[in-house]
Parts: structure tokens; C-alpha cells; sequence
């Protein structure tokens, strides 16, 4: 079950956020997303010599915690999207086809001219497209 | 029994779903819609210095969702500093097919980088990181090129997202009206880097697309409408990481009517600290114009 997906931009500046459970949790949610962006900067700035260097867009589990997993992917213009789930097996395929999903989502939405770059994105097309990769993301997961 | 199979076509016509359409536009409907813009900017403005402004400001918001979308379609990753700069600079120049096909084997993962779930990627793990000391070799990737060279030819690429939808009023949400238009016959491109400045480098065109069918009344003087190709230019560059400013110039050839036209490309400060780390091989498999270059190595 993912609990919240963060678009980030290339300051590091929040373009997108938004979490699918009870709000109590919220800002711990939003306090994780936080966290695993230094450890983006950590991949980013240190590359192994044996990581993964060619699909450095996909950046693989940053950060698991007591009981929730944090991925993250990497675009070309050094934005980042963020996602935490608080499901133990997840499969490699599945987030990343959920990353490619996301990718092509948010290129939509950056495409509109109305949309300023380095701004909050506050499309409703791309929240309702989100929303749908989210849930379709558990259910694949869980079959 | 064939004229009842005519009927039945006929009356399916209605029930036949629509057609998705053509993904391409034809030329002069782009050289309408850009020729639309050139106007409106004429109203709008006092002088040609802030006209070709406006112009590169119209082509850099363009520039910078081109990065996003072709880099998502392409599914190819760009490193980081050194190597996209250097990747940048080959894919928009060098003759593309030559390098790919010399280091196909080199580099197993660098072209086709998609995220296909059938194919596990376990050489991900493996694969090194291109340095420095990797000299005489490209193994470095990098985004989707806008103008890719392939054999002498020129296959111009540009898209323009939501162009229309900016001159449609109402707020369309992702409007996104995407056409491109591939020139094939299109004269060859040469990469040519500056002698006077170590920054500086020129994509030269004998003809820009957009500037097909424009000419260029006198009492404008230098004007050049390709500076909506310039900042098409800027914005992808400025969206990789590499700040730079873009100009389009004139250059008149003897033996030819219309003027090449030249794009300098000036790259900021922090980019040539970048620059002065590591050498060129760019001309390396350039076949088309000696690239007028100083490096030794070339």
C-alpha cells in the first residue's frame, strides 16, 4: 500500500505531494520524504563504483524504516519522485513500472503551459492520474 | 451479394471508431502557427532586441518540457556533470550512428535503457561509471539529441507541447498538442568550436526549419527568427544542468543566395570549470565539416 508519493525539484524544493491515508500520519510522511532526500544526494554525489550507473534514474530502496519502505527515481533534469509504502514484499518490476507510470504522468503535466516550472504542479488531471497508479499499484502488488 | 457488403460499409461508416491521426504535422502548418507568433510578438513589442527576446523566452519554456518528454520517451539517462555535458555536446553534433555502432558492445546498457520488466537488468549492478580515465572512448550517455547527424544528413526533431493551447483561450489542462516535423533533406549540421574562447561553440544550418519561409525585410537588420530555435536550445541545456547563452546568427556563404544560419553557444562560468577538466573527443567520427577545433587530440 503506498501511503505517499513527493515529486521534488532539482533545489530540492517540494513540487508535489500528497499522501493516500488518514491524515494523521501526514507530516511523519512528509518528514521521511525529507530524510530520504539526503540520501539521494548521498547516491547522487558518490557514485559507487559498483552501484548501479547506467539506469541511474531508478535509485532503488532508499531508506527502509520500522515499518515503511521509501523508493526513489531520478529524472534527467535532476527531479526526483519519492514513494513510501508500507508494504514489506514488493517487487522490482512492479515499482519500477509504477516510476515509469509516474515519469510519463508528470511529463504530462509539466507540458502544460500554464504550469510554471520550479511551482507546485496543481493540475487535477495529474493528482487523478496519480491517484490511479496508486491504486493500481497495490493491486498489483497484491496479486 | 457484394452490393450487400457496399451497404453494410456504409452504414458502419458512422459506427466506425475515429482514427487516432497521423503524429505528424505537414510544414506549412507549423510555418503558419510560427508565423502566427512571429506577428503577435511584432505587435507587442518596440525594438527588435526585445522581439528576438521574446522570441528565446517562447522557445525556452518549449526547450525545457522537450528535455523532459524526450528523455522520458528515449528512456536514456543523462550522468551528471561531465558526462551529460560531454553526451550533450556529442548527441546534438556527432554523427550518432557511427559511435553507437563502435561501442554497441562496449557499452551493453547505454542506448536501449529502458525500465522493461522482461529483462532483468543485472549488468545494472556491474556497470562502471565513465571517468576521466576511460579517455579515447564514449562511454558516456546522455539525453535524446535534438539534431541528430547520421551519415551526413540532418534529422531535425523539435516538438512544441501545448503550443496551440497557448493561443486557445481557456484553461485546457494538458492541452497537449505535439506535432513534429522531420526534415530529412535538410543540409548537413557542423560543430565548430570556438578559436577565440574556450566556451564557445556554433551549430551551423544552411537552412533553419523555422525560418523556411521567412525573409527578412531590410530595415530589421540582423534579426533572426531563429531565436526561437536558440532558446529551444537554451531551455534543454539550462534543463540538463548547463546554463549557457544562445544566440542565432547570420552567416552570409558566396556561391549561395540565403545565409546560413549559426547558433553560438556560450556556455556559463561554472560550466567551464567542467569544460577545462577533461578533453574533447567530439570530433572524433565527425564526418561531415572539419570541426574547427584547437584540441590536439581531434
Amino acid at each position: 500500500m503506498i501511503v505517499c508519493v513527493a515529486v521534488v525539484g532539482h533545489q530540492n524544493n517540494p513540487l508535489y505531494l500528497q499522501s493516500f491515508t488518514e491524515a494523521d500520519d501526514e507530516l511523519k510522511l512528509h518528514h521521511i520524504v525529507q530524510c530520504s532526500l539526503d540520501v539521494i544526494d548521498e547516491r547522487v554525489n558518490n557514485p559507487k563504483k559498483t552501484g548501479p550507473t547506467l539506469n541511474e534514474t531508478f535509485l532503488g530502496l532508499l531508506y527502509p524504516t520500522e515499518n515503511y519502505k521509501v523508493y526513489g527515481y531520478l529524472t534527467n533534469t535532476k527531479v526526483k519522485f519519492i514513494f513510501v509504502t508500507t508494504d514489506l514484499d514488493v517487487r522490482d518490476a512492479d515499482v519500477r513500472n509504477f516510476f515509469r507510470r509516474f515519469h510519463s504522468a508528470y511529463v504530462d503535466a509539466v507540458s502544460n503551459p500554464f504550469h510554471v516550472p520550479g511551482k507546485k504542479i496543481t493540475s487535477r488531471t495529474f493528482a487523478e492520474r496519480v491517484s490511479t497508479i496508486v491504486k493500481s499499484f497495490g493491486m498489483s502488488a497484491a496479486a | 451479394m457484394i452490393g450487400v457488403g457496399k451497404i453494410k460499409q456504409h452504414a458502419n461508416v458512422l459506427d466506425k471508431p475515429l482514427s487516432k491521426g497521423k503524429q505528424e504535422v505537414s510544414l506549412s502548418a507549423f510555418a503558419l502557427l510560427f508565423s502566427e507568433l512571429v506577428q503577435y510578438n511584432q505587435t507587442q513589442v518596440d525594438n527588435i532586441a526585445e522581439f528576438e527576446r521574446r522570441l528565446e523566452d517562447a522557445g525556452y519554456t518549449v526547450g525545457a518540457r522537450v528535455l523532459e518528454l524526450l528523455c522520458h520517451r528515449d528512456k536514456v539517462s543523462v550522468g551528471f556533470q561531465e558526462d551529460g555535458f560531454v553526451y550533450c555536446l556529442r548527441c546534438l553534433f556527432i554523427s550518432w550512428e557511427d559511435r553507437v555502432s563502435d561501442e554497441v558492445d562496449e557499452r551493453p546498457n547505454a542506448v536501449d535503457n529502458d525500465l522493461n520488466v522482461d529483462k532483468p537488468k543485472e549488468t545494472l549492478q556491474n556497470d562502471e561509471r565513465p571517468g576521466k580515465e576511460t579517455e579515447g572512448r564514449h562511454n558516456c550517455w546522455g539525453f535524446c539529441p535534438l539534431y541528430t547527424i547520421q551519415y551526413g544528413r540532418c534529422y531535425l526533431e523539435r516538438s512544441i507541447n501545448s503550443f496551440l493551447s497557448e493561443m486557445q483561450c481557456g484553461f485546457h489542462e494538458v492541452n497537449e498538442f505535439f506535432f513534429t516535423v522531420r526534415s530529412v533533406t535538410s543540409a548537413a549540421d557542423s560543430l565548430e568550436k570556438g578559436t577565440e574562447h574556450e566556451d564557445e561553440y556554433m551549430i551551423s544550418e544552411k537552412e533553419l526549419l523555422v525560418n523556411r519561409f521567412i525573409s527578412i525585410p531590410k530595415d530589421m537588420g540582423t534579426f533572426n527568427c531563429g531565436a526561437f530555435v536558440a532558446g529551444i536550445v537554451r531551455g534543454v541545456l539550462d534543463g540538463a544542468g548547463f546554463p549557457a547563452i544562445v544566440t542565432a546568427h547570420f552567416v552570409p556563404m558566396e556561391g549561395q543566395q540565403r545565409p546560413r544560419t549559426t547558433i553560438l553557444i556560450k556556455f556559463a562560468e561554472e560550466v567551464n570549470t567542467v569544460l577545462s577538466l577533461f578533453s574533447f573527443h567530439f570530433c572524433i567520427g565527425f564526418e561531415v565539416i572539419p570541426a574547427i577545433v584547437d584540441d590536439p587530440q581531434c
